[in-house]
């Protein structure tokens, strides 16, 4: 009888078995191989891929460049996206226009705007470095240097992504109650403790989120890359992402490129999961008055 | 004293407070009585700082507050929502305020325990606001308010939103703990009439954001200055009957004449008011009426009635089962009736009211 019930469950479980866990078993069997451009199909390499990358130096600075950069840039995502939400949380003057022109830049295609960055960042061509001479700063070698080229990816994955953190940011302030606020001005709190005191731990949860959401997605940073520098100078910006696509779509290392996925996979879901353990800790359960 | 002088605050159009002045000492309970949109929650918002009256002035002691912002105020607040900080304990909520201000952590968890000890809440000092019942919720925000010992205390209707049996509990206990801030200010805003008279030292009768009457609370209830006074201080609603005084007596429009002497009163020949409580009618009399709704509350029981074409409300101190649409004969004490002018003023107060 309630064995009836798994026949309403099949068309889903098919979908995700077609979706998820066969692209995911079968990378995990490719990984096992050394498929490349000699050597097609799925022989039995053992674990030689995964022994050849705990060699691969470039792997892991890929590894590491992209934490410092995902890191680095939800950060700052999430300082200035809550800044401009507090910016139009309140009755102020062109609210709701000022919501809008925010949402702007994630609404634009991410290869589209990588290709305008790019232009902006032209050492000779763009408009930047004229701008900065004017200023009397003296033009910068945006894509030629390596942390300058680190710095443009950086501005331009914070300028892309910054109104998505605005936007969850928003939507959480508007959730709030607005008692809580009431109470804190009777009880001696201004508007700098109340932020502190009020409005940053009653976001808490809906920070977590967002940050969490931001850092998935920020630990795939790829397009940017690709456009802005193609992970240059040399390997200077490139990420775990581009470097995988190198190996796998460029050089045709199937079987080395299905490896490092699933390495990549299982370090993104291990760190991901302490960062919400500690976010959750730091922001959700240690509210003080 | 708390003084406020000629508040007045417009918007849309709409006059929330209109030149509202408020004399209020400390040690005593002042109540702000009206009904719903009298604007005794605006005028309460205005002395914490949370609204920006248009003009007038709020001093406490001689010193003006008028341009202080909410957090500067020397005020503790208690509305009818329960609000309190849902991500802090209850510890917590109610130490917040001694921290703002600046006293040690330690000190202010110690005298927030005491404050939540003295309200009953004891053992609950480590749960969040979320996990308490709505009457403990406001017990917290009472503590919250009551530990800052704040020089001006506001109470926008603090239990409106509690069960009966509840409210008259932490009725009792709030007077109880006031007690021992006999240097406060207290204002007490609230729409129930019995609650003013209960618990208040002076009353303040209030209506569309202006003051209408002030003063003892027996004696506004006794002698309502006006019509719209006499309709906010009576809870059931006063009766109010048209009439004219002639040579030959006291002729009410929708109940006829009335025998001689019957408001015991020599006035001159004109159209009144009278205004007749609903504890001063009774069943049991010569005038027929028709039950329109009967209402029990508690050990009391309001009826509601119709006399030809005279709406009347009769309140009797005990539980009875009048039926809808069966007929009642009502003696009317018109001898403790209030007799207002044409103007509405209060021409001559009942015989036996304050």
């Amino acid at each position: 009888m309630y064995r009836q019930k798994y026949i309403f469950l099949l068309p889903g479980l098919l979908v995700l078995v077609a979706v998820i866990l066969f692209p995911l078993i079968f990378t995990i069997r490719v990984s096992f191989s050394s498929w490349d451009v000699y050597n097609p199909g799925l022989n039995n390499a053992g674990g030689a891929m995964y022994a050849r990358l705990w060699d691969d130096s470039r792997y892991w600075e890929a590894l590491w460049r992209l934490s410092l950069l995902s890191l680095s840039t939800v950060l700052i995502q999430y300082v200035l996206g809550f800044a401009l939400a507090l910016l139009v949380w309140r009755d102020i003057a062109a609210r709701r226009f000022l919501r809008v022109l925010f949402l702007v830049p994630m609404m634009t295609t991410p290869v589209v705007m990588s290709v305008i960055w790019r232009t902006i960042f032209h050492e000779s061509l763009g408009p930047l470095n004229p701008i900065l001479e004017a200023l009397g700063i003296g033009a910068q070698p945006w894509l030629s240097q390596a942390t300058h080229a680190f710095a443009a990816v950086m501005i331009v994955e914070i300028w892309q992504w910054t109104p998505f953190m605005f936007l969850l940011l928003l939507a959480g302030l508007l959730s709030l109650p607005s008692e809580p606020f009431l109470a804190a001005r009777v009880d001696g709190a201004g508007p700098v403790r109340t932020f502190l005191s009020v409005t940053f731990p009653m976001m808490g949860a809906i920070s977590v989120g967002a940050i969490l959401i931001r850092a998935i997605e920020a630990s795939k940073i790829m397009e940017t890359v690709y456009v802005l520098t193609s992970g240059g100078p040399g390997t200077a910006t490139e990420t775990v992402s581009y470097y995988i696509y190198i190996r796998g779509m460029r050089d045709f290392q199937i079987g080395y490129a299905a490896a490092l996925s699933l390495t990549y996979l299982v370090i993104m879901a291990v760190a991901l999961t302490l960062i919400a353990k500690a976010l959750i800790r730091l922001m959700v359960r240690e509210a003080r008055a | 004293m708390l003084v406020l002088r000629d508040l007045s605050l417009t918007e849309g159009g709409v006059p929330h407070l209109a030149a509202v002045s408020v004399e209020a000492e400390p040690g005593r309970m002042t109540t702000l009585l009206g009904r719903t949109g009298a604007g005794k929650t605006t005028l309460l918002r205005a002395v914490a700082g949370l609204v920006q009256p248009q003009s007038g002035q709020i001093s406490l002691a001689g010193n003006d507050w008028s341009r202080l912002p909410p957090w500067r105020r020397p005020v503790a607040m208690v509305t009818q929502q329960f609000i309190n900080y849902p991500h802090l304990s209850v510890l917590d909520n109610v130490a917040f305020p001694l921290i703002r201000r600046g006293e040690p952590r330690e000190a202010a968890r110690e005298a927030a325990a005491a404050m939540l000890g003295r309200v009953g809440l004891a053992q609950m000092t480590g749960r969040r606001p979320a996990a308490l019942s709505g009457g403990q919720q406001q017990r917290v925000a009472i503590a919250r308010a009551l530990v800052k010992r704040a020089p001006v205390l506001l109470l926008d209707e603090p239990f409106v939103n509690l069960d009966y049996k509840l409210r008259e509990g932490l009725r009792e206990e709030l007077a109880e703990l006031l007690r021992s801030q006999s240097d406060t200010v207290v204002l007490y805003a609230t729409t129930d009439p019995r609650e003013a008279l209960q618990m208040g030292d002076c009353t303040v009768l209030m209506a569309e954001g202006r003051v209408l009457q002030a003063g003892p609370p027996r004696a506004v209830f006794g002698a309502p200055a006006t019509l719209e006074a006499a309709r906010v201080v009576n809870d059931p609603p006063i009766n109010l009957l048209a009439a004219e005084i002639t040579q030959s007596g006291l002729v009410l429009d929708h109940l006829g004449p009335q025998s001689p002497g019957a408001t015991g009163r020599a006035l001159p020949p004109g159209r009144y008011t009278l205004g007749l409580r609903a504890e001063d009618i009774r069943s049991g009399g010569p005038l027929p009426a028709r039950v329109a709704l009967t209402e029990v509350s508690g050990s009391e029981t309001v009826t509601h009635l119709m006399a030809g074409a005279q709406p009347l409300v009769m309140l009797e101190r005990a539980v009875t089962d009048h039926r809808l649409g069966s007929e009642l004969g009502l003696m009317l004490d018109l001898g403790k009736a209030l007799v207002f002018g044409a103007d509405g003023a209060l021409i001559l107060k009942g015989a036996s009211h304050g």
